[in-house]
């Protein structure tokens, strides 16, 4: 029976959302998806594409914990920080002159070095502050999630001393993908760019696959997530293992920022947000797997996206409930996460 | 576990009153400034932290959802008590039925919160109360019916009259503050000797023996969150009469880590380190606010940045922590303080189902 | 053992030290009644951080002018002044807040700089959440006296309405006076759809809007509300009616969001056609304007307050004796205009009574100028200590091959309630109010051109 009930809940949850949504949504700003596919398709591609920046962002947190349980309080920073050094370099680059670049003056080269220039620089500092803070703790958790907590609150204000005061900055995607494409479904002409978003966080899930599946360092990691003290005990060197999960888990928040900062600008409170987005994503996904990195962001984007478009018009601005419940419902019947193994 | 009148104990209880007779007869000898604002916000804030390191020190969690509640509190209050603010519901209800309510409601809330964290370990369940502490700002901030950005104000006005309007003495807030405080202290003191207490402080060292011998862990920690909360919201309802405004920016990510660095400074293996954090950080907070940092730039936050870092890295336990070691330091050398910081789980962190 | 008198000396000594430097604080120096103490709260944190020292500048500009004072540092205001008196009595400035758009810290230095440091006269602030509750504070401590820095919340003066708190500026809805004739006249919408900020501000801004065009007989179809601070629009963004299928939008989505907004539509509904878009002052400053006036030239938006590139004599002389003392700051940008005249007005009054604080403010009250003939027009202060003031809508034009903005047209003497829609009894702006209806307002039909800075009257 107590197996049961968490279920029927759930499965009661889902499928009240599902009707409210393709049938009963009178009072919201499109009405049910029978009435209004259209635009239906598009909250779901737009959810979709969130999901795919969340999976970016909150796969590099999920690893460095799920390896090395170090909560990386500072992965909203390095996102805000990635994206403003996107932002810088392509200035740089384009000779932007400190006005944000029309997509027009954009080309593709423009937009991919600030990327790579950002995640790599990110990465690099995730690795220094490991080796440099982290690395003599190892196993004292709640030490080292203090230490990540008072990196934080350094990098969040040295981020508003160096980098233009915190004040919103955008990249700008090249003019070849700032532009619609036709779905042929429904008549939709979506945003190239979005699309692109999505595809780079396929891409990165699937470069993240490769990696944890089918190399030798990615099956170290693995049996690391799995069991700390014996993977250690089998003679591996596993300080070198850390320090290249936690380079690749600050990486990714480099390249998401980069990755966020042109699709939404980078300014201050997008570290609070993306921390918020981050810890959401692994709490529900399930803490140390790739999976459930994927499913957490797929939920969570979805949920996200939806509520925002699809509760009553006067009443949109409760959507951070939804959140709330999405996270309740999980941690009342599954602590560990949908895809989290217990222990 | 009885402890004997040993000469640490006798120094911390005189200190403890001579402190207490000091700021009982601060305001005939301090500034209105001093009384008004640093040793009253330092009463409300340090109940807060009480709140934080009741948990840590007794329960083995640290929690970052007491900014959440001690918000709740707070913005409860505000929309029940408030008749023509800018903001809020404007519910004008009796002063101490709006405080009555707005205590009730941030404890039920602390409940659920702690049924929802309770089965999490460590630093799981730091994590899982950081992110509901989070959405309870976006909560206030995106609601504007409840706060709003502009937040509630002219909250002082509803008051009881024992603490007075806005244009009452300072010294009438600063007293119930005080009271407060000193009782929040005297309650944490005794619960922790109740068979609740010891049994809490059980589930803190071994919960796989505890649920053997029969007790119900995630329903000990859950209640143990709740009475947690209880006392954020009574620093919840004094910071809306201190501020005589609730504004989300009170709760925001800022604000939860403030929290944290308060406990960690005070220490977070003793209650008495709820007041001493909290006083420093107002010290700090008021006093080197015009600081330019060499070289690095950044003003404040990254002070206290530093400032909470060379804490955790050197004497992760605080203040209080250090003064313990100081007491143990000449007999009992290589002792690892009592704290919950660097404790290990190797055992299943999630429940045992 | 050394260890062992340590202990005892240890807690004895921090008590000692600490009673020291409690009492220490408690030795306050009694009021030197030849002093008059000022506070500047400015903002140097958030979306207008940069304009810090902008702020203070333009007080201490307008003290070295009217009071005598002279810069310290020509190139940093925040390095003080020296000399100058108001009234006689010598200025201290005993400090300068550093906000970061919300209330909780504006407070906060409120009260430090009030409190804790002895201020008597405050200047400040900028944002319009923190102006309610600094107008909330001067009604709960009305020993002192507080001028409003350039928020712009329509509940700081309508609503609250504090006896010492005064306002030199006009609200966010008297900003955008213009915009709704200009939309139904000129653009010939009737139907129109507004996106706004979730917020006091954005409903305020947003309700000058609304009661102009709907009072000329538009209708706004679809009000879209947005999380402030957020960072994907797209979803809210969507629900916008398609441009095929409404006459125009209204912009009012600020801060850092305006050109993530703006992309966000363009990447819905492809690029935003200029003459069905109106911003608020948003589009102009805070250097928006480089982002968007490419995209949008000939689109309109709302102003400041204030007359960038007017060439009126008024203009023109203000100009001069502004640039005097810090030759950085454009004095035509509304942080500087907004806080230039307060810190004058208080300079006028102080010597106008000598002076004389003794016993309260109230003489300082009722001292303090009703018509201030500023820069960019007249201002008056209507019964609630509100400004009357001209308003000047702006567009985006290419001149001489660069793209800027450029002052369109002069509406005089634009007040708060417009014409009596809006009061202490009408509700507050909100996702709900105002309600769209026709009414008379006082400055239908009599905005005065303007042609390259000069008013056609």
């Amino acid at each position: 029976m107590t197996r049961l009930l968490p279920r029927l809940i759930a499965f009661a949850a889902i499928a009240f959302a599902l009707i409210w949504v393709l049938f009963a949504a009178r009072n919201t700003n499109f009405g049910p998806a029978i009435d209004d596919p259209k635009n239906f398709f598009i909250t779901l591609l737009n959810g979709l594409t969130f999901a795919g920046l969340l999976f970016i962002v909150a796969s590099g947190f999920a690893l460095i914990f799920g390896l090395m349980r170090v909560i990386n309080m500072a992965q909203g920073v390095f996102f805000l920080l990635g994206g403003y050094i996107a932002y810088d370099m392509q200035q740089k680059i384009a000779e932007g002159g400190g006005f944000t670049l029309l997509p027009a003056d954009v080309n593709a080269w423009e937009w991919l070095i600030p990327a790579l220039v950002a995640t790599l620089s990110i990465g690099v500092f995730g690795l220094g502050v490991q080796q440099l803070l982290l690395r003599w703790n190892q196993g004292q958790d709640l030490r080292q999630a203090l230490i990540t907590i008072a990196l934080s609150v350094i990098l969040a204000d040295q981020v508003i001393e160096h980098f233009h005061g915190g004040l919103g900055r955008s990249v700008t995607w090249p003019g070849s993908i700032e532009k619609f494409v036709d779905l042929h479904v429904f008549g939709i002409q979506y945003s190239l760019a979005r699309l692109t978003v999505l595809a780079l966080s396929l891409l990165v899930g699937a470069l993240l696959w490769l990696w944890l599946y089918r190399t030798r360092t990615g099956m170290v990691i693995r049996a690391g997530v799995d069991d700390r003290q014996m993977t250690s005990a089998l003679g591996i060197n596993i300080q070198r293992t850390f320090a290249i999960a936690f380079f690749v888990g600050s990486a990714l928040a480099g390249f998401g920022g980069a990755v966020g900062a042109t699709q939404a600008g980078a300014a201050t409170g997008a570290d609070g947000q993306w921390l918020l987005n981050s810890l959401v994503v692994v709490i529900i996904g399930g803490l140390g797997s790739l999976l459930g990195a994927a499913v957490g962001s797929l939920l969570y984007g979805l949920v996200f996206t939806f509520a925002a478009v699809y509760l009553p018009s006067g009443y949109t601005n409760y959507a951070i409930v939804f959140t709330f419940a999405l996270l309740a419902l999980v941690l009342a019947f599954r602590p560990q996460g949908l895809v989290g193994r217990p222990g | 576990m009885t402890k004997g009148w040993t000469a640490k104990r006798i120094v911390e209880r005189c200190v403890g009153v001579v402190v207490l007779v000091f700021v009982a007869i601060g305001p005939a000898a301090l500034t209105d400034y001093w009384v008004s604002s640093i040793l009253t916000q330092t009463f409300l804030l340090g109940i807060a932290a009480a709140s934080l390191i009741f948990l840590s020190a007794y329960g083995g969690m640290i929690s970052l959802a007491q900014t959440a509640i001690f918000g709740i509190a707070g913005f409860a209050l505000a929309n029940l008590v408030t008749t023509d603010a800018t903001g809020g519901q404007n519910l004008g209800w009796n002063p101490w039925l709006g405080v009555a309510g707005a205590i009730v409601i941030a404890t039920a809330i602390a409940l659920v919160f702690g049924a929802l964290a309770s089965r999490s370990l460590g630093i799981y369940f730091l994590m899982i109360t950081l992110a509901l502490g989070v959405i309870g700002f976006y909560f206030f901030l995106q609601v504007d019916k409840l706060s709003g950005r502009a937040g509630i104000p002219t909250i002082r006005a509803h008051a009881p009259s024992i603490v007075g309007d806005t244009s009452a003495a300072p010294e009438r807030l600063y007293y119930v503050a005080l009271v407060l405080a000193f009782a929040v202290y005297v309650v944490i003191r005794y619960v922790v000797r109740t068979p609740f207490g010891i049994a809490l402080q059980g589930i803190r060292d071994e919960p796989v023996r505890m649920a053997s011998l029969g007790y119900n862990v995630p329903v000990h920690r859950m209640l143990a969150f709740g009475l947690a909360g209880f006392f954020a919201s009574l620093g919840g309802v004094l910071y809306a009469w201190w501020n005589d405004l609730m504004d989300p920016a009170a709760i925001d990510l800022n604000a939860i880590v403030s929290l944290l660095v308060v406990a960690v400074i005070g220490g977070l293996g003793r209650i008495e380190g709820a007041w001493l954090g909290a006083f420093a950080f107002i010290l700090i907070n008021n006093y080197v606010r015009d600081i330019e940092v060499p070289v690095l730039g950044g003003s404040f936050p990254t002070v206290i940045g530093f400032i909470f870092l060379a804490i955790v890295l050197v004497s992760p336990d605080g203040l209080m922590g250090l003064w313990d070691r100081v007491w143990s330091g000449g007999r009992r050398r290589g002792d690892p303080p009592e704290v919950a910081v660097d404790v290990q789980r190797s055992a299943p962190e999630a429940s045992p189902s | 053992m050394k260890v062992g008198k340590w202990k005892f000396l240890l807690p004895l000594g921090l008590l000692v030290a600490g009673s020291a430097v409690a009492t220490s604080g408690a030795l306050a120096t009694s009021a030197q009644s030849s002093e008059v103490k000022i506070a500047i709260l400015s903002e140097c944190k958030g979306a207008f951080g940069g304009a810090y020292e902008e702020q203070i500048g333009a007080v201490q500009a307008a003290f070295s002018q009217y009071a005598g004072a002279k810069p310290k540092n020509k190139k940093k205001p925040s390095a003080g002044i020296t000399g100058g008196a108001l009234g006689g009595k010598t200025i201290k400035i005993v400090g300068y807040g550093c906000g970061d758009e919300t209330p909780a810290l504006a407070l906060k230095e409120t009260r430090r700089l009030m409190e804790q440091l002895g201020g008597e006269i405050m200047i400040g602030p900028l944002s319009g959440d923190e102006g309610v509750a600094v107008a909330n504070y001067a009604k709960a401590h009305p020993k002192q006296t507080f001028l409003n820095g350039t928020s712009g919340g329509q509940q700081t003066t309508l609503k609250v309405r504090a006896k010492n708190f005064f306002r030199y500026n006009g609200d966010g809805a008297q900003w955008n006076a213009g915009t709704g004739e200009i939309a139904y006249k000129r653009l010939g919408w009737r139907n129109a759809a507004i996106i706004m900020d979730d917020y006091s501000f954005g409903y305020t801004s947003g309700a000058g809007f609304i009661a102009e065009f709907c009072a000329w007989g538009g209708k706004i179809s679809k009000r879209v509300f947005v999380p402030s601070p957020n960072t994907d629009y797209s979803s809210y963004v969507q629900q916008l009616p398609a441009p095929d299928k409404i006459d125009g939008y209204f912009w009012v989505v600020g801060g850092s969001g305006t050109g993530p907004s703006v992309k966000a539509f363009t990447q819905a509904f492809g690029p935003m056609d200029p003459k069905k878009v109106i911003g608020n002052l948003f589009f102009a400053f805070l250097g928006n304007d480089k982002e968007l006036a490419p995209q949008l030239v000939g689109a309109y938006m709302g102003g400041f307050g204030t007359g960038p590139g007017l060439q009126t004599p008024a203009a023109k002389a203000y100009r001069k004796l502004a640039t005097k003392w810090y030759p950085d700051f454009n004095p035509d940008d509304g942080f500087y205009y907004n806080w230039w005249n307060p810190a004058w007005a208080l300079t006028t009054a102080m010597d106008k009574i000598n002076g004389d604080l003794s016993g309260g403010h109230q003489k300082l009250w009722a001292a303090m100028p009703r018509v201030l003939n500023a820069g960019f027009g007249k201002i008056v202060l209507d019964k609630n200590r509100q400004a009357i003031q001209d308003q000047y809508p702006i567009r985006y034009v290419k001149k001489g091959g660069a793209i800027t903005f450029e002052v369109i047209g002069l509406i005089p003497q634009v007040d708060q309630t417009f014409g009596g829609q809006f009061s202490e009894k009408t509700p507050s702006p909100s996702r709900a109010a105002p309600a769209c209806k026709k009414a008379k307002l006082p400055w239908m039909n009599k905005i005065i051109p303007v042609k390259n800075g000069v008013p056609q009257r």
